[in-house]
């Protein structure tokens, strides 16, 4: 059962794909890059996911959108922060 | 009051209120531009006790901060010259110390125990920015032919290319580019692409010498910096607002009950701030149906044209703009074409009239005689004056029968439509072409292509007709090789990667 962190990160991932993918037929382990995605469209993504989950961005350091290469680390990263006030 | 922008900013403190914000993911710092100066000078102190000294090069590789600027404007100020390099592009900090002749090279990466004495880190430029210092620095006063910084620009093999730019340069751009964009004091000019790049600079110098507001930040973090930033001017790369209008309109899409034009502007403001006065692109030719939507969505863009080593030629402006051109050229530059087509650039005040660091013969292919530069680009200047870019020099196909075929408006035809993302024509035997088509979906939406084969060629003349189309699978992509980091063809990767299907007369959608 995925976690309501990892289904709407799903959801944007595969709005911000072209073209645009089923959310549950996404690889949580697959590198972003892979589906195409470039670091401009990573940060749009994280930035729309954020935004989302009412995570403020500015938690995030650069290095910790760069460590985030899998839609697994997107989850597991954002997770420490959903429900948190900014 | 000199006319020299690099004179006025060394002369003295900018005017109080205007502001630099320098935005990072995680952080945000601002201080008055009066503030950024004084700081200046004390990074010109330190430099001053590390034995740096008018005529030095010092090295700067590192992405974008607050030490960056302070590095920049302390070496204008001591009349030293700074070589920026672009973190990524530039690793070996020691190698860098020895090839270009650094005194010192500062950065903000991790600095290995056996780096020489003159690899110095950003942390002792900080510290050095918030100490008092005896002796601030003198007054300098440049003169045209003087060099400032070293230009590192990509050349299609080995290292790049060092090119020295002229204060005469610099100022003669800033100076056309203020008559045409009269940029204010309630302006704030967003910057983040590297600073390594003179260009971005010339937009901090603007806000010290015009008067208005910068925010500075980085390629990862600009997306999520601008609508809190709230600029009113961002200069960026085509691929950079290619993928803005892919998000606004994503969020455009998402926008319930609202009319399509209504939702793709509030999506746009969301996207970069309610306060965009225009967007400034170039380097790289933009795709005009990404142009049309953002000028459409309330954001007008500016394309232009300029070479490392001629600075900026022409640009659309507010005051005079026209769709598919580069705009007119500006005040002391002049376009040339020799006899095959190629644009000549004359300018008043040269970038320089050789590379400082280049391969043999490298100088000679792109300076041609009295500061005249061979693009190697084709083009043409309307009845009103304003620059098309047709392509390469390099692109054009000579067919058998001796007509020459310039295929970049062929390949921009084909684009229009939207079952299309890239399209590169090649002519494998001399007698007509064939076009490798990057579909915009998957799986490809082959009657489409099929119809918009057909509507180039008959937009077409008859030596320009694609005989072929070769449906790109796997699709071009940076990760397989086949597009740059800019997003733009490798013709020579996609030749090779679908070079029999180009070459055979079975395979791919022929022209009917």
């Amino acid at each position: 059962m995925p976690s309501d962190v990892e289904t709407i990160a799903r959801d944007n991932l595969s709005a911000a794909l072209q073209p645009a993918a089923d959310p549950h037929e996404l690889e949580l382990d697959l590198e972003l890059t892979d589906y195409g995605l470039t670091s401009l469209q990573k940060v749009l993504f994280l930035t729309r996911l954020c935004e989302d989950l009412a995570v403020d961005l500015a938690h995030l350091t650069e290095r910790d959108v760069a460590e985030m290469r899998t839609l697994h680390d997107v989850v597991d990263t954002l997770s420490r922060y959903a429900g948190k006030a900014s | 009051m000199t006319d020299s922008v690099i004179n006025r900013l060394v002369a003295g403190p900018p005017a109080p209120g205007h502001r630099i914000s320098f935005i990072r993911l995680g952080s945000r710092r601002t201080l008055d531009l009066t503030e950024l100066y004084e700081q200046s000078g004390h990074v010109a102190a330190y430099l001053r006790s590390l034995g740096v000294e008018a005529g030095d090069r010092i090295g700067i590789l590192a992405a974008n901060s607050l030490e960056w600027v302070l590095l920049d404007l302390a070496a204008l100020r001591l009349k030293v010259v700074v070589a920026g390099f672009e973190p990524g592009k530039f690793t070996d900090a020691a190698e860098l110390v020895a090839r270009y002749g650094l005194t010192v090279l500062f950065t903000d990466r991790d600095v290995p125990a056996n780096a020489p004495a003159a690899v110095r880190t950003f942390t002792e430029v900080a510290g050095a920015a918030a100490r008092a210092w005896p002796d601030p620095p003198g007054p300098v006063v440049y003169e045209p032919g003087e060099v400032t910084t070293i230009k590192f620009t990509s050349g299609s093999t080995g290292a790049p290319k060092g090119l020295g730019a002229t204060v005469g340069s610099i100022d003669a751009s800033l100076q056309a580019v203020q008559e045409i964009f009269e940029h204010r004091g309630d302006d704030d000019l967003f910057v983040f692409l590297p600073l390594s790049l003179l260009q971005q600079r010339y937009w901090l110098y603007s806000a010290l010498c015009f008067g208005h507001d910068a925010t500075v930040t980085t390629y990862e973090a600009a997306f999520a910096a601008l609508a809190t930033a709230r600029p009113t001017v961002v200069m960026g790369v085509p691929a950079f607002f290619e993928a803005a209008r892919q998000q606004i309109s994503r969020d455009a899409a998402r926008a319930d009950g609202i009319a399509p034009d209504t939702a793709r502007r509030t999506a746009a403001r969301r996207l970069f701030g309610d306060r965009i006065r225009y967007l400034w692109t170039g380097s790289a030719p933009a795709d005009r149906e990404v142009l049309r939507y953002l000028t459409d969505a309330g954001l007008p863009i500016y394309e232009g044209y300029g070479l490392n080593e001629t600075c900026i030629v022409s640009k659309n402006h507010p005051g005079a703009h026209r769709q598919g051109s580069v705009g007119r050229v500006l005040r002391g530059k002049e376009v040339l074409f020799d006899a095959d087509g190629v644009i000549l650039v004359r300018s008043e005040h040269p970038v320089n009239q050789r590379y400082e660091f280049a391969g043999p013969g490298d100088s000679e292919r792109m300076f041609v005689a009295d500061g005249v530069v061979r693009t190697g680009d084709l083009g043409y200047v309307d009845e009103d004056g304003f620059l098309f870019i047709q392509g390469r020099a390099d692109d054009v196909i000579v067919l058998g029968n001796g007509k020459k075929v310039i295929v970049r408006p062929i390949e921009e035809h084909m684009r229009t439509s939207p079952a299309i993302e890239e399209c590169v024509v090649f002519c494998p035997a001399q007698t007509s072409l064939v076009a490798v088509v990057s579909p915009a979906s998957d799986p490809a939406d082959l009657e489409a292509i099929a119809g918009q084969l057909a509507r180039t060629n008959a937009a077409f003349g008859r030596d320009e007709q694609i005989r072929k189309i070769v449906v790109a699978s796997p699709r071009p992509s940076i990760a397989n090789g086949m597009l740059t980091s800019q997003f733009k063809p490798k013709r020579q990767a996609i030749f090779a990667a679908f070079q029999a299907e180009i070459m055979n007369n079975q395979d791919g959608i022929h022209a009917q």
